[in-house]
């Protein structure tokens, strides 16, 4: 016996001989995944970097000073009042003679045009409204805060650079002296770029917001929520709960599994060809986007409420049918209550795909350049990552900065629809 | 056929029944001792032997109490079934039996003392040669029946229970015998009533050894057949 | 004869008579011991009054025979255990009074099962009445995961065993004093179940099984996930219970099974060997599996 214990090496022996080694791929495995953490974090860092570091400077947008007389000889010579000629009397005349009575030297045609330049087209558009809004205002001289030109803009805010060569710049040197003079007389200022979040799409940088793409994307998901919500969670509970296990439940239950990984453009050339074609749905509409998404959609929010019901301990299940409850109640007061969290995660992951989704709606032409904002599902409209993808490829310089904003935009909201999905789930759980 | 105690998928538990096994064999051996000791001295007058006989009766008692112990043991810790739980139930009665084979081993040396240390004669052979022929009887019984302690044989265990009743048949004319032998000679009363209690006695032993066979039968059948006479009337 | 043969006479008499009866007592061991390869049920496998009688029930999953020709009746008023080894059939057995085995896709029943004189395989019963005439209580507590109250009012309120909520509360009052649970939880029948400790939930399950009032009640292996006390809490319920229900408990343990069951019935690789009163299965099994099987003589 004691021969036997003392030729052999004591276990404990063995064990302290091996221990280095398995400390050693311990220590190696954790610092592998602190490092692949640490360079997930590092890059998403710089994604957010680059974003916001382009993108802040456009929820802000240069406003000029003008003292404006509202010239009622100019605006209404009649003298009416009536509606129809104060839409259409010359607002731009306004501007330009408040901007020539600041800069009275400026006489050539040439040069005047040059000045004109500075302030936006869409400061026609705001004294309009303003006349319109209260017309006691003709006659009268106002200080009105208008936005400059985009190329105003980008100078202002340091985006153009004045030592480039005159001839590569778009603003002239003559252009740049007017600004020097009025930012030292304090006309020129940064106020919040209400425009970018309440206006359409637009030609012009600096009135062009997200408003239209941000209603066109909620009617998107909308319609693809109130089609694939229920869609996909009866699916999941039946073939989950009520399905018979044969062949052809096998045969649906892998199609969804492909469909799952099916490429999103072909969901969008099912949509073109399903509804717009052979269907006539009009073009561009979030019902035919939203028809799409939800196909796209589905897959994802079935297996994902059938992996939260297969979660459900099977002894729920059989707690209730032993009580001699239907299936049917079995799974309704029993199996839902508990598999909803998960089901509900589901489904706000599935939006969350949706709403960054691009390629479906391009094919059923929702990249279309919309200014008008959507005011129900069948009116034409864009979506947020349609419009980054229009805004990406504008040449203006002003558009780089709205992209980025709009970016900015679209994270947030899926932020807050995975925020939301945590909230939910949690507050579910803690029912119980 | 003989039975196995053995067998248990916990080992232990064999061991356990084994040690009490061979206590309760260890103790029907020395009862057994005891009894034919006293029986040879009561034959032959051998009066050293008594004090053997005495000196070893408290060790039957001390080995009662031991396998009494084991037997709690066992069941405290066992919780036994089925044949293991009839096997220590008719262990445990047993030892009972064979605690008073001991105490009848004492009684007859107690008997033999008073036979022999008296002022009277002693008693003339042609008196004990019942003794002689019951006591063997009686011993070949009991021999038997603590064999089979051993080897658990049901059918043994059975042929001894179904034999012949040779004692019982040996008392019942040896009492005549010996009232003829007290009409002879009035001053035999004095021996013939030791004698008679000595018969006694090994009437009690042969019971005791039926006893034990039924027992064995219990262990082996679970069949219960102890005042069997009583349940069939 | 003399006078003092006389004397000698009762005694005399006495000794003969036993020795007579002795001499013309003879043993016959009717109960040979059956031996291991005899695998038809070896004892009183019906009662005269059953509840639930069983003939030849077979169950197969897939082709896999799990069960053989197992008749068996369960008795009113009875607590009947059903024990052995792994595998051996017994929780199959359980599952098919109250067609559990229903929910396992490939399982197969053959054979009747008569309750109040219907087959409970036959495909025109409905199992929803079935399973609140037969109640289940399972291996590991299984609470809703809701309150207490609605633990127990769920089945009820789905039967419509109740008008109103007066009645419900009255329901749920009584099977949790049936239980014993009433002075434990009622200041928090509007907690979790799942809140309760292990031996509490199992008679929660208890109690949320007696509440639709059924007729039998199967337990499976219910106190395996419980302590010492809680289980005999729960033997002692059972004790109380079985004079209005007839159970039918799956154990491991045959100390449980021992000590609860009025009758037991051995179960090996899918044959019912011995049925018996618990008394004559623990003290004198007839069969050589049994025996085996509870003295701990296995493998």
């Amino acid at each position: 016996m004691n021969k036997l214990a003392s030729s052999r090496p004591k276990t404990i022996d063995q064990v302290k001989a091996s221990l280095p080694k398995r400390h050693l791929s311990e220590k190696v495995f954790r610092s592998i995944g602190l490092i692949s953490i640490i360079i997930s974090l590092m890059f998403l860092f710089v994604l957010f970097y680059t974003i916001v570091s382009k993108g802040y400077t456009a929820f802000q947008q240069t406003f000029i000073q003008l003292e404006v007389n509202f010239d009622e000889r100019l605006l209404d010579p009649e003298g009416t009042r009536h509606r129809d000629a104060l839409s259409t009397a010359d607002y731009g005349g306004l501007i330009k003679a408040s901007l020539s009575k600041l800069f009275p030297e400026v006489t050539t045609r040439n040069e005047k045009r040059l000045l004109y330049s500075l302030v936006s087209t869409g400061a026609a558009y705001q004294l309009r409204e303003r006349v319109m809004d209260n017309p006691a205002l003709i006659g009268q001289t106002q200080q009105v805060w208008v936005p400059v030109d985009d190329e105003v803009d980008m100078l202002i805010k340091g985006h153009t650079l004045r030592d480039v060569p005159e001839a590569e710049r778009r603003l002239r040197d003559v252009q740049i002296a007017w600004l020097d003079q009025l930012e030292a007389k304090e006309k020129l200022a940064l106020k919040f770029n209400t425009a970018f979040f309440i206006n359409g799409d637009s030609r012009e940088p600096e009135l062009a917001g997200i408003w239209g793409a941000l209603m066109g994307s909620i009617y998107t998901l909308i319609v693809t929520l109130i089609l694939s919500f229920p869609i996909g969670f009866a699916t999941a509970v039946y073939l989950e709960e009520f399905a018979p296990k044969n062949k052809w439940i096998d045969l649906i239950e892998v199609n969804i599994n492909n469909l799952a990984a099916v490429p999103s453009i072909i969901f969008g050339l099912l949509g073109l060809a399903v509804f717009i074609n052979f269907m006539s749905f009009p073009r561009s509409a979030p019902l035919v986007g939203g028809l799409v998404l939800a196909f796209m959609t589905l897959p994802t929010i079935i297996i994902a409420s059938r992996g939260a019901l297969k979660s459900v301990p099977p002894s729920i299940r059989e707690a209730a049918l032993g009580v001699g409850a239907s299936t049917m109640q079995a799974v309704y007061f029993h199996v839902l209550p508990l598999a909803i969290p998960g089901m509900l995660t589901g489904v706000i992951i599935g939006m969350a795909r949706a709403l960054g989704e691009t390629a479906p709606l391009l094919m059923i032409g929702m990249v279309a350049f919309i200014v008008d904002i959507p005011s129900n599902i069948l009116d034409p409209a864009t979506a947020l990552p349609v419009q980054i993808f229009l805004w990406a490829d504008s040449p203006e310089r002003a558009f780089v900065e709205r992209t980025s904003a709009a970016i900015i935009v679209l994270l947030g909201f899926l932020f807050v629809m995975n925020a939301l999905a945590i909230i939910l789930r949690k507050k579910f759980e803690h029912r119980w | 056929m003989a039975t196995r105690l053995e067998g248990h998928t916990f080992r232990r538990f064999d061991g356990e029944l084994a040690r009490l096994h061979t206590e309760i064999l260890q103790m029907a051996d020395l009862v057994y001792d005891q009894i034919q000791m006293a029986l040879e001295s009561f034959q032959q007058q051998k009066l050293d032997i008594i004090r053997v006989v005495n000196e070893r009766e408290p060790q039957v008692d001390a080995m009662e109490k031991s396998i009494d112990n084991t037997i709690t043991e066992i069941l405290a810790k066992r919780c036994p079934v089925a044949r293991d739980l009839r096997v220590i139930m008719a262990f445990s009665k047993l030892v009972t039996d064979l605690e008073r084979l001991g105490d009848e081993a004492a009684k007859i040396a107690y008997i033999t003392t008073t036979l022999y240390n008296n002022e009277h004669s002693n008693p003339s052979n042609y008196l004990l040669r019942d003794i002689t022929v019951m006591g063997k009887f009686a011993c070949a019984l009991l021999k038997e029946a603590i064999e089979n302690l051993d080897i658990l044989d049901l059918e043994r265990a059975e042929k001894l229970l179904n034999s012949h009743d040779d004692l019982d048949e040996e008392f019942q004319s040896s009492l005549r015998r010996l009232a003829t032998y007290v009409l002879e000679d009035a001053r035999n009363v004095g021996h013939i009533i030791n004698i008679v209690l000595v018969m006694k006695s090994l009437i009690r032993i042969g019971e005791h050894a039926r006893n034990l066979a039924e027992y064995v039968v219990y262990m082996v059948s679970g069949e219960d057949i102890r005042h069997a006479e009583i349940e069939q009337t | 004869m003399t006078d003092i043969a006389k004397i000698a006479q009762p005694s005399n008499q006495i000794e003969r008579r036993k020795g007579d009866r002795r001499k013309h007592t003879r043993i016959h061991l009717s109960r040979a011991t059956v031996s291991r390869d005899n695998r038809r049920t070896v004892g009183e496998a019906t009662v005269s009054d059953p509840r639930i009688h069983c003939t030849d029930v077979n169950v197969f999953y897939g082709d896999k025979p799990a069960l053989r020709n197992v008749t068996l009746d369960i008795g009113c008023q009875e607590i009947i255990a059903m024990i052995g080894p792994s595998g051996c059939g017994k929780s199959t057995f359980l599952r098919c009074l109250n067609r559990m085995n229903d929910t396992i896709e490939c399982c197969r029943v053959t054979g009747s099962i008569m309750i109040d004189g219907q087959d409970i395989n036959d495909k025109s019963i409905d199992v929803v009445p079935l399973r609140a005439k037969i109640g289940m209580v399972f291996q590991k507590p299984n609470p809703f995961p809701k309150s207490v109250y609605e633990n127990i009012a769920f089945g009820p309120r789905i039967h419509g065993l109740a008008k109103d909520k007066v009645e419900l509360d009255e329901i749920v009052v009584t099977s949790l004093k049936r239980t014993g649970l009433w002075e434990e939880v009622k200041d928090r029948l509007d907690q979790p179940g799942t809140s309760l400790s292990g031996g509490q939930q199992q008679r929660l399950c208890i109690a949320r099984t007696i509440a639709v009032n059924p007729e039998v009640i199967l337990m499976d292996e219910p106190c395996s996930a419980l302590d010492p006390i809680a289980t005999t809490k729960i033997e002692e319920l059972m004790d109380q219970l079985c004079t209005d229900y007839s159970i039918v408990i799956v154990t491991h343990s045959m100390q449980q099974a021992a000590r609860v069951s009025h009758r037991t019935a051995y179960f090996h690789l899918g044959d019912l060997i011995e049925v018996g009163t618990t008394e004559q299965i623990f003290t004198k099994p007839v069969h050589q599996l049994t025996e085996d099987y509870i003295t701990g003589r296995f493998g």
